[in-house]
């Protein structure tokens, strides 16, 4: 417990020097700040990023990955010193594709963490438009499921997404693939597969996502229809893509999934590592920077607490030889500074969420941004007053122990 | 009989190491009764300063035994030694020291909130009392450095008293005063000795503040003279 009189002497030393307390508190309002604007910053970045990312990255992936090695078959099946004596050997074609995926889809669906989940059967195709043909991927999808997972529909520039589910015959073409074949909405195109089954399909909507090889190659059409091309039954699907609800926490439903099925799986930091890379990069440098502004400012305070100490030490003799102890110095000074801190951190949160907004609405037409990004967490407020108040309990205790350590006969006697 | 001593010092022994090791004070043993009035004098450089400051437990770096109201000081670590001098303990310096940027009653009044053994309010009313002993009644709202230099004294003066310590420590306390308030503030101390049973022990230069006080301590190159 602080005492009052140490409190009271403490408040007439802050008093007495107005202007140096606002020097130090600005120091601490300013390291504050930015470190609330700087994460801010970083985490809209991110988010702006993870958005962009997973709107055709799933969290998780689950295909069948066919063995990599097919040069000696036999290696796995008899051992090096028996003879083997093949007779008429025959090529079988390997299994693609997942085939009972609805069956692995409803178990999965039911695991807590389970955010979203839906099949889709991609395949390599050409589109041809009379003469102007181009290649690319067509993937069939179940128009609702893929929307909830990858916000699909609010990339349609021009037409309809979620007709896609009720017409057999009906295909949402890229933007970039829709100028490379000169078509329109409304107007037909043939796809023509690898094993060459060709359909005709009609144009309802156009997609506009800003990742390149999707408005440039991609298409799609019902799940059905894409199974049909590929003379598949209808549980047959080439990807089951799964959202996780947090997703930094997708390897932890891998592992949950592995015992269910024996296809590969796969978590998106897995297959996209500079996604990951990049943001805990990004992270880094936030952290980094905005912790050596709050150092600078611990630095403010403990250069204006140590001018204060070496200021008032005749104060602190007179004290001491009063019957002030030494812990009684170390809270009168300890006090001035958290008190420094606390008023200085309250302002630097509210500059620095002002500072947050106004960035917020400087433009940025970059891409699918309007304006600059950024991210309002409690989390990093919090992180930013604590931090904060750390630098200046610590930054406040180093010259209040000096402080604490005069010998009053020292000074007294000059 | 210790108890009715108000001070007992017993071989005392001193050194300073800087530059060269050095006997400041040797083998000074001496009694002081209870509402003595003593001065401490001695040439420049005697080592009464350093005595007083050995006696008042600021200095610990000392041989020797030190008894204050039969409480033996020598030993204690520097926290008790502090709530020690806070209790039974009251001094005046050459120069005031008094807090600038308190009014003259907060001054007086720290002491006794730091000891917190009584209420605010009987704080109060003590430091009112103590202003007035003094001659202060009228300035206690005013802040600490707005005063002469006589009158900043008298509250040093009315701060030691505000515990109402059994020894009042005082180094040179006229030191700084023209012959009016020298003169004010012995009549102060002397009356506190004879009337409250408070004693004194003031190091001075001043020959004739010493010839009145009840006893004369005299040092010279560390030793005491008899």
């Amino acid at each position: 417990m602080i005492r009052s009189t140490n409190l009271k002497v403490a408040y007439a030393h802050l008093t007495s020097r107005v202007k140096q307390v606002l020097v130090a508190m600005l120091s601490v309002t300013f390291g504050i700040s930015m470190y609330i604007f700087m994460n801010g910053f970083m985490t809209g970045v991110n988010d702006i990023q993870n958005k962009l990312a997973f709107s055709t990255l799933a969290h998780i992936r689950i295909f069948n990955d066919l063995p990599e090695d097919r040069s000696n078959l036999l290696a796995s099946e008899f051992h090096e010193n028996h003879l083997v004596n093949l007779r008429s050997p025959r090529v079988i074609q390997y299994t693609e594709g997942i085939k009972n995926a609805d069956k692995i889809v409803t178990q999965i669906k039911n695991l807590p963490d389970v955010a979203g989940i839906t099949s889709q059967v991609n395949l390599n195709v050409f589109f041809r438009n009379g003469a102007t043909k181009a290649n690319g991927v067509l993937s069939g999808i179940e128009a609702l499921k893929e929307d909830e997972l990858f916000g699909t529909s609010e990339s349609i520039v021009a037409g309809t997404w979620h007709q896609l589910d009720h017409r057999s015959d009906a295909i949402v073409l890229g933007v970039g693939l829709a100028k490379r074949l000169n078509v329109n909405i409304d107007d037909n195109i043939i796809i023509s597969t690898a094993d060459g089954i060709t359909r005709n399909f009609k144009i309802i909507g156009m997609i506009e996502t800003t990742v390149g090889n999707v408005d440039n190659s991609k298409a799609y059409v019902r799940i059905n229809a894409a199974r049909q091309m590929l003379s598949k039954n209808r549980s047959y699907a080439t990807d089951i893509q799964i959202n996780v609800k947090e997703f930094n926490a997708a390897d932890d439903l891998v592992e949950k999934i592995e015992p269910l099925t024996d296809y590969q799986i796969e978590s998106w930091n897995l297959s996209n590592g500079q996604l990951k890379a990049g943001s805990d990069l990004r992270y880094i440098i936030a952290i980094a920077v905005s912790l050596t502004i709050l150092l600078v400012a611990g630095f403010g305070i403990y250069n204006i607490m140590n001018m204060t100490v070496n200021e008032k030490i005749k104060e602190i003799a007179i004290l001491k030889a009063m019957g002030f102890q030494g812990r009684d110095i170390v809270e009168i000074f300890l006090v001035q500074s958290v008190i420094i801190g606390l008023l200085g951190g309250v302002i630097g949160i509210l500059f620095g969420s002002m500072v947050s907004v106004i960035v917020n609405h400087i433009p940025f037409q970059v891409g699918s941004l309007e304006t600059l990004p950024m991210a309002y967490r409690a989390s990093d407020y919090l992180s930013a007053f604590g931090f904060g108040m750390l630098t200046t309990f610590i930054a406040g205790y180093l010259p209040a122990k000096k402080a604490s350590q005069v010998d009053p006969v020292f000074i007294i006697r000059g | 009989m210790e108890h009715r001593k108000a001070l007992s010092a017993r071989h005392i022994n001193k050194y300073f190491h800087e530059p060269a090791t050095f006997q400041v004070l040797k083998e000074i043993s001496f009694d002081v009764e209870r509402g003595e009035f003593l001065s401490l004098v001695g040439k420049s450089g005697s080592g009464k300063s350093t005595l007083l400051y050995v006696l008042s437990s600021m200095d610990t770096d000392y041989e020797g035994d030190i008894a204050i109201d039969g409480e033996t000081l020598t030993g204690k670590s520097q926290n008790d030694l502090a709530a020690f001098r806070n209790e039974h303990i009251g001094f005046v310096f050459q120069f005031h020291y008094l807090l600038p940027d308190f009014s003259v009653m907060d001054n007086v009044m720290l002491p006794a909130l730091r000891l917190g053994k009584k209420t605010k309010e009987d704080i109060k009313e003590k430091a009112i009392q103590n202003l007035a002993l003094l001659g202060l009644e009228d300035q206690a709202l005013k802040s600490a450095n707005k005063l002469s230099g006589g009158q900043q004294q008298r509250v040093a003066i009315a701060r030691a008293l505000i515990n109402e310590p059994s020894i009042i420590m005082g180094d040179e306390p006229t030191g700084n005063l023209d012959s009016k308030n020298t003169e004010i503030v012995f009549d102060i101390f002397k009356d506190l000795a004879a009337s409250k049973g408070q004693t004194i022990i003031a190091v001075t230069h001043d020959q004739e503040f010493a010839a009145k006080s009840d006893r004369i301590l005299e040092l010279s190159d560390g030793w005491m003279v008899d």
